[in-house]
């Protein structure tokens, strides 16, 4: 079953990436190399409407794809179906009162703006106001990088707390910056290279996002390697989990990216920027402009990747959840000490006769290997008697016993001893409580 | 184009998954899980894994007789949530406990403690 929220996400990033990106390609790339390629507003005119296109229905989408997501996200919170999630009561509450709803509004705020901006940044003439770009500039970032705020960068204790979204933020940006500009780019490496003016705004320009591509290169290394440490963990979570799989996956296309994005570098473009032979010249601007299109592909599948890391548990949250699906009827413990932690569900959790089943994991949630386990039950009534039985291993890493006698309602005494694997002795002592029939 | 938005639209589908799963957990509480107590808690606190968001989070705690002894709406502050206590006598409460995470996903859970000695 496919979750409409994984559709809504994709298309609300890469909708925001789009945008975003005609903002850093313009002021950051492609106006100045106009201007110091001597090249008069021809060249700028020539991109204007694909440009203008990528912008406007960037935004577009990213406000229909916004309320989309706040929709599904405010019948998910409070588990209300859909239709009636979009009462006027449940959205308000999610939007003033929650994080995501708060920074919800502040995107959509920075949409309208960001459409003020392209209307004059987009505009025929190449000389725009600065403080027109820096506003723009600042409007981008915050616009991209504020989704930090709504997934699993926030909510962590102390210092990741803060080191979290700061490192999540920084990679949307850089992402943004890097996978925004290849389209624009791609388009200008499309116009006709035997006029002068532009191919001389060409080379200037993919110089320029040279830059701009190896700064967002080495700012998504070290943001990613933060957030790989906060939400995966190790490498057993990283190989064992369908969340860490997936962000290997991302981390192979993001490499396939690399190594794209270092023929251009290395290869590609100081053939198109210094070579004498025209040919030459021509053979490297169709080669990196198809560069760009592959690489901006392989990015439209991290963004789809990430699109379903949003929906999936942080492969290291899996810390406290039962292994256990417990029963309605049971009566169920979890201890937790030091050395481990068991869970124990005794179904049914009433006078009888029951099936004791025994988990035990440790500190990080992975299933601790026994060689032996026993369960000690003692009754309520004082100076009643302990009664011991040996669990027996089952396929699904638990220990069962069956045949538990329930003779007596109230707060039992429970034991679980095992011998580990590893040598070490596990003793956890805790109370259940059994109901009457 | 048309054939490169299919294929990215394939393969969203294939990886999408069907539904979140719980993100805050319960680290502890107090009164302990499963522990016995001498005298009734003025309020329960339970301490979760990550920070929760006020709205949509509740716990409900019913007495040694079924009825409800929270008091009022649980009072959310960072990760933690507190309620006030009833005092309703020695036997068997029951806890439960539902959240939202501040990273917009939910999850919950139930446990008991005693109060008093004996049964």
């Amino acid at each position: 079953m496919t979750d409409p929220l994984v559709y809504a996400r994709f298309v609300h990033f890469a909708a925001t990436i789009a945008a975003t990106g005609v903002v850093f390609f313009v002021v950051l790339v492609f106006e100045p190399a106009v201007r110091g390629a001597a090249a008069d507003a021809r060249v700028f005119k020539s991109l204007r409407t694909p440009l203008a296109a990528i912008a406007w229905s960037g935004l577009a989408l990213a406000i229909a794809s916004g309320a989309a997501w706040l929709v599904l996200n405010a019948a998910a919170m409070s588990g209300e179906p859909v239709a009636d999630a979009v009462a006027a009561d449940v959205l308000w509450t999610v939007l003033a009162q929650t994080t995501f709803g708060i920074g919800w509004l502040l995107r959509l705020v920075l949409a309208c703006s960001l459409a003020a901006a392209f209307v004059r940044l987009l505009a025929a003439d190449a000389d725009k106001p600065l403080w027109l770009e820096a506003a723009a500039i600042a409007m981008a970032v915050a616009f991209v990088g504020s989704l930090a705020w709504a997934g699993h960068a926030i909510g962590g204790q102390g210092v990741e707390g803060v080191l979290h979204p700061a490192a999540d933020a920084l990679h949307l940006i850089a992402a943004a910056a890097w996978l925004g500009t290849l389209v624009p780019l791609a388009l200008l490496l499309g116009l006709n290279a035997n006029d002068a003016a532009a191919l001389a705004t060409m080379r200037a320009a993919t110089l320029r996002f040279s830059t701009l591509g190896l700064l967002s290169v080495g700012t998504l290394l070290a943001t990613g390697i933060v957030n790989t440490w906060y939400l995966v963990g190790s490498v057993a979570a990283l190989l064992g989990t369908d969340y860490g799989r997936l962000v290997v996956l991302k981390i192979a296309l993001f490499l396939l990216m690399v190594a794209i994005a270092a023929v251009n570098r290395l290869r590609l473009t100081p053939k198109l920027v210094e070579d004498r032979s025209s040919t030459a010249v021509e053979g490297a601007r169709r080669q990196l402009r198809r560069n760009a299109m592959i690489e901006a592909s392989l990015g439209a599948v991290v963004v789809a990747v990430v699109a379903v890391l949003g929906v999936l548990p942080p492969a290291s949250h899996g810390h406290h959840a039962s292994e256990l699906a417990i029963p309605v009827e049971a009566s169920f413990q979890h201890i937790h000490t030091v050395q481990g932690m068991a869970d124990v569900v005794i179904e049914p959790g009433r006078i009888g006769t029951a099936t004791a089943t025994i988990h035990l994991s440790n500190d990080e949630g992975e299933t601790l290997d026994a060689r032996q386990v026993t369960l000690t039950l003692t009754a309520p009534t004082p100076g009643s008697e302990a009664r011991t039985y040996t669990a027996e291993h089952n396929d699904d890493d638990n220990w069962q016993v069956a045949g538990v006698a329930l003779t007596e309602r109230g707060d039992w005494s429970i034991e679980v001893d095992a011998l580990l694997r590893s040598g070490q002795r596990l003793d956890l002592k805790a109370g259940i409580v059994i109901e009457a029939n | 184009m048309a054939k490169f938005l299919g294929v990215v639209s394939l393969l969203t589908a294939l990886l999408a998954a069907s539904a979140a799963q719980a993100h805050a957990f319960l680290d502890h509480a107090s009164p302990l899980v499963g522990s016995t107590v001498a005298t009734a808690p003025p309020e329960l606190t339970l301490t979760f894994t990550q920070n929760l968001e006020s709205a949509f989070s509740t716990v409900t705690v019913t007495g040694p007789n079924g009825a409800r002894v929270d008091t009022g709406k649980a009072q959310v502050s960072g990760n933690t949530m507190r309620v006030g206590l009833k005092a309703a006598g020695p036997g068997t409460y029951r806890v439960r406990w539902h959240v939202l995470s501040v990273d917009t996903h939910t999850t919950q859970g139930s446990f008991t403690f005693r109060v008093g000695g004996g049964r």
